[in-house]
């Protein structure tokens, strides 16, 4: 009997994407190596096929509206420039790459300061020069997931990045990515490989921002590596266009001794899905994630976070938390996995949760899978309407109810916006947060005072 | 003259339960009343109750506040208008900076009774300066509302917060739970600062010792929902030798 369609776990991608692939082979006619590796990402993503709901990777979010319909591929379009400056964060000092529709923009980026410390090499320029290298590293990841398949068979530019031993920098590395159509649904796939040397230290901001009300996917794979002692803050900000998707992957392994701190805050994009996959493989390292996402009207954030401990004594947190509005979504589906012999693992999980309305969603799916014993290991999630006895006190104190509420919202977010390693970032994020909650909001200030002189 | 509090035959009940059975009370401005029973008697439903809490229904009776119908206003009318309850269980806000929080709190009561927003270094200054006397350190001010406060912590902040907010009635739900003798008499003499002839004050309490600090004019015993008996200071005193359960035994005899 013919299985029926609603039942399968994926369905045949849309035919257009055999013919973007034509098109993208055909204009970049890159050398063997490279070329195959694409081909082989392409078959790899056919045989994949598009993720139903039936994919438990996938059970609470319907990505084929969204990605399975013909879409070009994008082209740069040119921004104004004063458009993005609230969004180059980090300060005078940081190294900064722009892409424009994925593809790297270096008239609107700052890499005048780069030195022998850091190397940045833009992807479309590694394909030119060292194929080899990209095909190699596009072979390298293969997590059996559809859009890290298509990714690596559509990627055009993005940005190798590579710290030296030894290297600590103070200033920030920011990648700023901005999507941008006009009339037909566009997509764009970048990549992104980061490799810190053994006791390198770096702050890394990635910022999404989406502008206009076209369609457009953006299909980001990052590649993330932390050798010996190395430490990233990793501060990433999402505010795509209600009209938009942004599919964020990221694979990173953490070696002895790293520590790896991520803060995502969301705010905005018809669907944002933040899906990572790390691996712990060296001793006493430390894996800090932190999240908040404010999905209203029909806008659905999904995180899906793999977090492994193959070595003993190495940390892990997750704290995810939601303020869902409307027919907003939100998806929490994490997981650790302690494997056999990561003795004295710490691996915390917890997923909080307000629901301000009666169609706002929130799936929640923590969970542990430990094969070691002496481990200490918990997972937890909440959902909830605001805390009526908080609610209470601060009306009881002369807040009228609106001013409350938002109040109440704001300190729930504040947790994870304290978190970000970036004053600016930290700053952007608390201005997206208060416009989204409303400006009657009393504005969310680390510092409830200036000193009086 | 007119009473600043005038409570009539108010019957109140809680998921269902009734909890007060008509209770009238009656202070005037410049009165310090207190009312003492054992757990369970109401006294705590009582104060939620005048502060509006939306778990306390009530079934019957009035409460004027002043010229106005308390029992038609929002918790955060009632502030405005000048009552303010220093409850038993101050609530932890994590997020919300206490300092910023009290500023919030200030000028959202000073808007509603006309007065000008308070500027920030007047209002550093005005906190500072009764915090010292409350022996509120700097570091507490600055710490989230009431998180990882001990007991006479959240205590002594709940009298700033009044301090501040200069109401003209408070109601104090067993402000003296929890409290060493120490932080009592801190926390008493704050009281007993804000004490005026235009400012009333309900003191509920289980004990007689806080009233040892805060001297009552008149003192209401509160039995299962009823006020049973009222009296002056002495009242307390013989509730204290004599224990409730006598005096509940007596008065069911």
């Amino acid at each position: 009997m013919a299985e029926r369609i609603g039942r399968r776990r994926q369905i045949a991608p849309d035919p257009s994407f055999a013919a973007r692939f034509e098109e993208l082979t055909r204009r970049l006619s890159e050398p063997q190596p490279l070329a195959q590796a694409r081909a082989r990402a392409f078959a790899r993503f056919f045989e994949l096929g598009i993720p139903t709901r039936r994919d438990e990777a996938w059970k609470f979010t319907d990505v084929t509206r969204a990605v399975n319909r013909p879409m070009r591929l994008a082209e740069p379009r040119p921004v104004a420039v004063e458009l993005l400056a609230p969004y180059r964060l980090g300060g005078e000092q940081a190294h900064r790459l722009v892409f424009l529709n994925g593809r790297f923009a270096p008239e609107l980026s700052d890499c005048a300061r780069l030195d022998g410390r850091i190397t940045v090499t833009s992807l479309a320029e590694l394909a030119r020069t060292r194929p080899e290298l990209l095909a190699h590293s596009l072979d390298a990841l293969d997590d059996g997931r559809s859009f890290t398949a298509l990714n690596a068979a559509l990627v055009e530019d993005g940005a190798w990045i590579e710290l030296a031993a030894g290297s600590q920098l103070a200033e920030p590395l920011q990648l700023l990515f901005i999507t941008s159509g006009r009339e037909e649904a566009v997509m764009a796939h970048p990549r992104c490989i980061l490799r810190l040397g053994p006791a390198c230290a770096l702050t890394l901001i990635e910022t999404h921002v989406g502008l206009g009300e076209a369609a457009a996917l953006t299909n980001l794979v990052v590649q993330l590596s932390l050798a010996e002692g190395a430490f990233l803050a990793h501060d990433r900000l999402a505010f795509a266009g209600a009209n938009q998707t942004l599919l964020a992957k990221l694979d990173g392994e953490l070696h002895a001794r790293s520590r790896y701190c991520q803060t995502t805050v969301v705010v905005g994009g018809a669907l944002v899905r933040t899906e990572q996959e790390l691996r712990i493989e060296g001793a006493e390292a430390e894996c800090l994630l932190a999240g908040v996402a404010l999905p209203r009207a029909h806008e659905t954030v999904d995180n899906f976070v793999r977090v492994h401990h193959r070595a003993g004594g190495s940390h892990s947190d997750q704290h995810f938390k939601s303020i869902v509005a409307d027919r907003g979504h939100h998806v929490f589906a994490g997981k650790i996995i302690v494997h056999p012999g990561a003795q004295k693992t710490n691996a915390y999980q917890k997923n909080d949760n307000l629901l301000l309305g009666d169609n706002a969603e929130v799936d929640t799916k923590p969970e542990l899978e430990i094969y070691a014993d002496d481990v200490k290991c918990s997972h937890g999630a909440t959902c909830s309407d605001l805390d009526a006895s908080a609610l209470f006190y601060l009306r009881a104190r002369g807040l009228d109810l609106e001013t409350s509420r938002a109040l109440l919202m704001h300190a729930f977010a504040r947790e994870v916006i304290d978190r970000l390693r970036d004053e600016s970032a930290r700053a952007l994020a608390e201005r997206m947060v208060t416009a989204r909650l409303g400006e009657r909001a009393p504005l969310l200030r680390a510092e409830p005072l200036e000193e009086a002189s | 003259m007119t009473a600043l509090l005038e409570i009539e035959n108010l019957h109140a009940r809680v998921d269902g339960k009734p909890i007060l059975k008509g209770v009238s009370l009656s202070i005037a401005p410049g009165e310090v009343h207190a009312i003492m029973g054992p757990n369970g008697s109401g006294k705590s439903t009582l104060a939620f109750v005048l502060a509006g809490h939306e778990a306390y229904e009530v079934t019957d009776g009035s409460i004027r506040f002043g010229d106005e119908d308390l029992l038609a206003m929002e918790p955060e009318e009632r502030a405005h208008a000048g009552l303010f309850l220093a409850m038993q269980y101050p609530v932890e806000i994590p997020g919300v900076g206490n300092l910023y929080f009290l500023r919030q709190a200030l000028n959202a009561v000073r808007k509603a009774r006309g007065l000008e927003e308070i500027s920030a270094a007047e209002f550093l200054r005005k906190a500072r300066e009764e915090a010292r006397r409350l022996g509120i350190g700097e570091e507490l001010l600055k710490r989230d509302l009431n998180v990882g406060f001990s007991g006479g912590e959240k205590k002594r902040n709940e009298i700033l917060q009044m301090a501040l907010l200069e109401p003209r009635l408070a109601v104090l739900d067993e402000t003296d739970s929890g409290l060493d003798i120490d932080a009592l008499r801190v926390v008493a003499e704050g009281v007993n600062r804000m004490r005026s002839p235009e400012r009333g004050f309900l003191v509920i309490t289980h004990y007689q010792r806080l009233l040892e600090y805060i001297v009552p004019d008149v003192v209401h015993v509160m039995v299962d929902g009823r006020i049973r008996r009222t009296g002056g200071p002495e009242l307390a005193r013989e509730l204290e030798a004599r224990g409730y359960e006598a005096f509940v035994g007596r008065l069911a005899a």
